[in-house]
């Protein structure tokens, strides 16, 4: 299409715009967290201030309430994926790679599933996680993730497995391979990048999901976000140092989504669209 | 081929893990959620359950929660949001597609809020709506919109509403950059042949681009539509539910009565309820965007 | 982007790396078993009390102060504080699983029945028997009476006790010609609430200084904040909740839809009209740092905002703005129609029934909630003195605490008149019914119902919420709670 100068200088206002509207607000959040804590809120805005460290100091370091919590956030989000991938591996190669009766079906459990509201088994297994000792532990909350992970990773992971040309596996059958080491020799050096795209994601749905560990954590096993809302005290919003744990909350999911960029697309699409 | 098939048993014990984690799973709270919903149980006054009522709870769903409140709030943010995001993420997609030098670039930007956790854009949304010196208040004010005296998110016309904009800023770029994907998978002949005809841009849109995103639009807007549904990280943060129930969500609701005055009975009702009406969306929905799809 | 995604090695390497430091950093704690509690520092010898709290305003007082108490007992204190609801699911969750999550607990009025009835806690009677260095007559029985006791036990002691009373600018009634408020009951025979309504309406819009004063600023936050302070309001007015309760026999059918009630929510939008907009918003602190900012004449609230609004912000260890230009005052009394009601709430500090190491949480117990525990909580300066929430007559007497809270006298005024268990009746579902109630005000004050029709519904729903919970008709056997059984129970315990 044969743009004019006029168009395009046109359209890249808009460009610009729309990224300023849509990660502005993030930059002025990261600016809330160098700011001193008196500096919250100024009207005007303003833009320029002397920035400190002051509230990484105070959440991650020295009393660092939050550090514990950033780790438990790399403990639960890793050991999600850990025991998600074996499942959804299996069940993936089975969709990509044979005829199911009811497959269709099957398929449409998993994103149903995936799309059931997360707070309906909240209840039930606060109450389980009580009687079986489970309450507050690491366990509690990557066994429920699992509902989240699971779905969505058999999704993407056969999208990926579809791609994979079928001739390969066969040759080796017939050169007399099992099919089980068809599969370790073959598919999954081949599917690889695949199932390290999908435990991203899945890792990242992990890392930002709230309302699991909001009910199931304790203190010492709370995670990132768990720890941002206590900032909201009975004494006061402390800004400056939720804006500090919130930045760290946001920085591995979009450093991986930046670094991801063209998995991202089929990533947040279940493996739909290809990107 | 004919060997990979000849074993009718292996497909389903690869598939059988899964499907019993996840089974069992959701069998357990629904099945917990259904015997309990038929007793009498809060926790505030009895550690077990006490009696049999029958189906009061699923009466004290209606009699003593803001239950439909809460469902044609939850429907109006899920419904308007969804489409603000498929219109808006739609045109930054057309953009986009203009391929100007530099898109790409815009393109990788555009990922980041999505990426953002939903409770950390609620922190960064209450913080743009502070009444006083929050940026988008003073912004609004500064192009004339009529900012309520108790601020967005204390006035009962518009909390439902920021709501909706903090959700639609987190995720129409998520519209964009998918429909922009859709978009270039497209075949270009029919594009540049309907260019060539001299089609305006009205109907390029109408006829072509929108048919052509149509199949992903309809996955994107169901994903939305439920996530939306569901919401609570954005209402927790933001509004409470507030003021009045003029922002509670359906989730909410099922928090406030699950772990704040907790009866669990009564939730146990209001979990069967939610999950069928839920299902009845999906079913419907499924029905219609997988229609003929292969697998 | 076009391009059919054949993974480049870059891509793999990049990845590759990514998910390993993701793992390593993951799989090295992965090695402890599950959920294995810290290590504690040293095993050997010294015992621990583990202490769950609440994000208040004493308990950094508290965390303050412990290391007196470990120094004198040889008991270290583990001190974890959470929210409110954090911590009142956690507790809940201890409950269930009749785990030993924590020695001492931080349990707020409303808990004390449901966590006494379900046998969640344990009864200090025993304990305040065996000890006379308890002193528990050293405590005002009023605060007590609303904090501690149900039927007929002491449950726990009280840590921070609020009544409410009122702030108010004198730099601003000086300019008004208003005069001064009454610090003491005694000289507040003819001091009303017609007229405290009176006052905010002439302070309201003032100016002074090229700041534009409201009269007034209100806690509007749905559902628990606003009725901590409207009930403050509506019980001036006479309003009960329930038939027939602390007295026995109990009958919790709701009187909350009456014509006292009535007037005193449509008296309370008058406030808010004369109140900041935003207020309606408002949680507890919210409120305080408004008054602080100093655009606001005068408002009512917990006693604790009498030091708390020194500060510009909690924490910041900055002076407000206002700290040299603000008194406190009582609540109006009404001469006619007998002596106000103040609300009385607080935390106190009680034994898990599970705790396995019982006598260092009852030694704890003894110190934290004791005249030297407390007394070195107020004097603790903590980015300024943030702790005189005293329910100790002896420390309302004393000269180094005076110095620093010079309102004390009116403060102890105001919990001499406090009744914990009238104006927000801490029975077994209260949090039910204040978790509606305070929806309903809010709905009343924001416009969307009248208050007429806002009580109605209210009415309604506690009649359902107390039918579908078994409280009406109550079959359970009842208890006469009154002042006067505390105070027999303070004197049998103390003898």
């Amino acid at each position: 299409m044969r743009t004019t100068t006029r168009q395009k200088i046109f359209i890249y206002l808009l460009i610009a715009l729309t990224l300023v509207v849509f990660v502005g607000p993030i930059l002025w959040f990261v600016m809330l967290a160098f700011r001193a804590p008196g500096d919250t809120y100024s009207n005007p805005p303003t833009f320029f201030f002397k920035p400190t460290f002051e509230s990484f100091y105070v959440t991650f370091i020295n009393p660092g309430n939050n550090a514990a919590q950033l780790r438990n956030s790399l403990i639960v989000s890793t050991r999600t994926i850990m025991l998600s991938l074996p499942f959804s591996l299996a069940a993936a190669y089975s969709l990509s790679r044979y005829r199911i009766r009811a497959k269709r079906f099957v398929m449409m459990w998993y994103i149903g599933l995936w799309m059931a509201p997360p707070i309906v088994f909240i209840i039930p297994y606060f109450i389980l996680m009580t009687w079986i000792g489970w309450a507050g532990s690491y366990q509690a909350m990557i066994v429920l993730l699992q509902t989240i992970t699971i779905p969505f990773s058999i999704w993407l992971l056969k999208s990926f497995l579809d791609e994979m040309p079928f001739e390969l596996e066969e040759a080796a059958l017939v050169d007399g391979a099992s099919r089980l080491q068809a599969f370790v020799r073959i598919t999954l050096p081949l599917a690889l990048p695949g199932i390290i795209v999908t435990s991203i994601f899945a890792f990242v749905f992990s890392w930002n999901n709230v309302l699991f560990p909001l009910v199931l954590s304790k203190q010492a096993t709370a995670t990132l976000p768990v720890g941002a809302i206590s900032f909201f005290a009975s004494t006061g919003i402390y800004w400056n140092q939720i804006a500090a744990t919130a930045v760290v909350t946001m920085l591995p999911p979009m450093v991986i989504f930046l670094v991801l960029g063209r998995y991202v697309v089929r990533g947040l699409t279940f493996g739909a669209v290809k990107g | 081929m004919p060997r990979l098939l000849s074993t009718k048993t292996v497909p389903y014990l690869l598939l059988a893990p899964s499907l019993i984690v996840l089974l069992s799973l959701v069998l357990y709270p629904m099945g917990f959620a259904l015997i309990n919903s038929f007793r009498f149980w809060n926790l505030q006054t009895s550690p077990t359950p006490v009696s049999f009522v029958g189906f009061d709870n699923y009466k004290m769903v209606f009699t003593t929660t803001p239950f439909l409140a809460a469902l044609k709030n939850t429907v109006v943010l899920s419904v308007l949001a969804t489409c603000a995001q498929f219109c808006l993420g739609m045109g930054i997609a057309l953009l986009l597609y203009t391929n100007l030098r530099g898109m790409s670039v815009v393109r990788a930007l555009l990922i980041m809020p999505v990426s953002v956790a939903p409770i950390v854009v609620g922190f960064l949304f209450r913080y743009l709506f502070a009444p006083e010196g929050g940026l988008l208040i003073w912004l609004l004010k500064g192009v004339g919109f009529p900012v309520p005296p108790q601020g967005m998110l204390g006035n009962a016309n518009t909390a439902l509403l920021s709501i909706g904009m903090a959700d639609t800023w987190e995720w129409t770029p998520f519209f964009a950059i998918v429909l922009y994907a859709a978009l270039l998978n497209s075949p270009q002949e029919i594009i540049d042949a309907a260019r060539s005809d001299g089609a305006n841009k009205l109907s390029m849109l109408w006829y072509i681009f929108l048919p052509m995103v149509k199949p992903i639009a309809a996955f994107l807007i169901m994903i939305r539509f439920m996530q939306l549904f569901n919401s609570f990280d954005l209402v927790y943060v933001l509004t409470g539910g507030g003021p009045g129930t003029a922002s509670r969500t359906l989730s909410f609701n099922l928090y406030q009565e699950g772990l704040v005055n907790y009866n669990i009975g009564l939730t146990a009702a209001m979990t069967w309820i939610i999950v069928i009406i839920v299902a009845v969306i999906i079913n419907i929905y499924t029905m219609v965007v997988f229609r003929g799809q292969e697998w | 982007m076009n391009k059919k995604h054949a993974f480049t090695r870059r891509d793999f390497l990049r990845m590759t790396g990514a998910v390993g430091g993701a793992l390593a950093v993951g799989a090295i704690p992965a090695l402890e078993v599950g959920a294995a509690p810290p290590p504690r520092r040293s095993a050997q010898a010294t015992e621990t009390v583990n202490v769950l709290t609440v994000g208040d305003p004493w308990d950094l007082a508290l965390q303050t102060v412990t290391e007196q108490f470990t120094e004198e007992t040889g008991i270290e204190v583990k001190i974890e504080s959470l929210g409110y609801v954090a911590l009142q699911a956690r507790l809940v969750n201890a409950f269930l699983t009749k785990t030993a999550d924590a020695d001492v607990v931080a349990v707020d009025q409303m808990w004390i029945s449901q966590y006494a009835d379900n046998g969640w806690i344990r009864s200090l009677d025993d304990y305040i028997k065996a000890d006379s260095d308890t002193e528990i007559d050293d405590f005002l029985p009023e605060v007590l009476y609303s904090l501690s006791t149900w039927r007929g036990s002491m449950w726990t002691l009280p840590i921070a006790a609020y009544a409410q009373g009122i702030m108010y600018r004198t730099d601003l009634f000086e300019e008004a010609g208003l005069d001064p408020l009454p610090a003491s009951t005694a000289d507040a025979e003819d001091w009303t609430w017609e007229q405290y309504f009176d006052m905010v309406a002439d302070l309201n819009g003032m100016e002074m200084g090229g700041e534009e004063f409201f009269g007034t600023v209100v806690i509007g936050a749905q559902p628990v904040p606003i009725v901590h302070m409207f009930t403050q309001l509506s019980a001036r007015y006479g309003t009960r909740w329930f038939e027939n309760f602390p007295e026995a026999p109990w009958d919790f059918t709701p009187t909350i839809n009456s014509p006292e009630n009535v007037a005193a929510l449509t008296d309370w939008k008058k406030l808010y009209e004369m109140a900041p907009p935003e207020s309606i918003n408002y949680l507890w602190f919210d409120a305080g740092t408004r008054f602080s900012q100093g655009d606001i004449g005068m408002f009512f609230h917990w006693t604790p905002y009498f030091y708390l609004v020194n500060n510009e912000g909690y924490l910041s260890g900055k002076p407000s703005p206002v700290v040299d230009k603000f008194k406190t005052a009582v609540l109006p009394t009404l001469a006619a129609d007998g002596p106000q009601v103040v609300s009385l709430g607080g935390w106190s500090l009680g034994m898990p029934s599970t705790s396995a190491n019982q006598d260092a949480a009852w030694q704890f117990i003894k110190w934290a909630t004791g005249a030297d525990g407390q007394k070195a909580m107020g004097l603790a300066d903590t980015k300024g003195y943030q702790f005189a929430d005293f329910g100790r007559k002896s420390l309302y007497e004393d000269a180094s605490l005076r110095k620093i809270y010079p309102f004390l006298d009116t403060q102890m005024e105001m919990m001499v008149l406090g009744d914990g268990k009238v104006v927000r009746p801490p029975m077994p579902i209260y949090t039910s019914l204040e978790a509606v109630y305070g929806l309903q005000i809010n709905e009343a004050m924001s416009g969307a119902a009248t208050p007429e029709a806002a009580l109605e519904t209210t009415d309604m729903l506690f009649n359902n919420i107390l039918t579908g919970n078994q409280m009406i008709p109550y079959n359970i056997e009842s208890y006469d709670d009154t002042l006067e059984n505390t105070v027999a129970l303070i004197e049998e315990l103390s003898a």
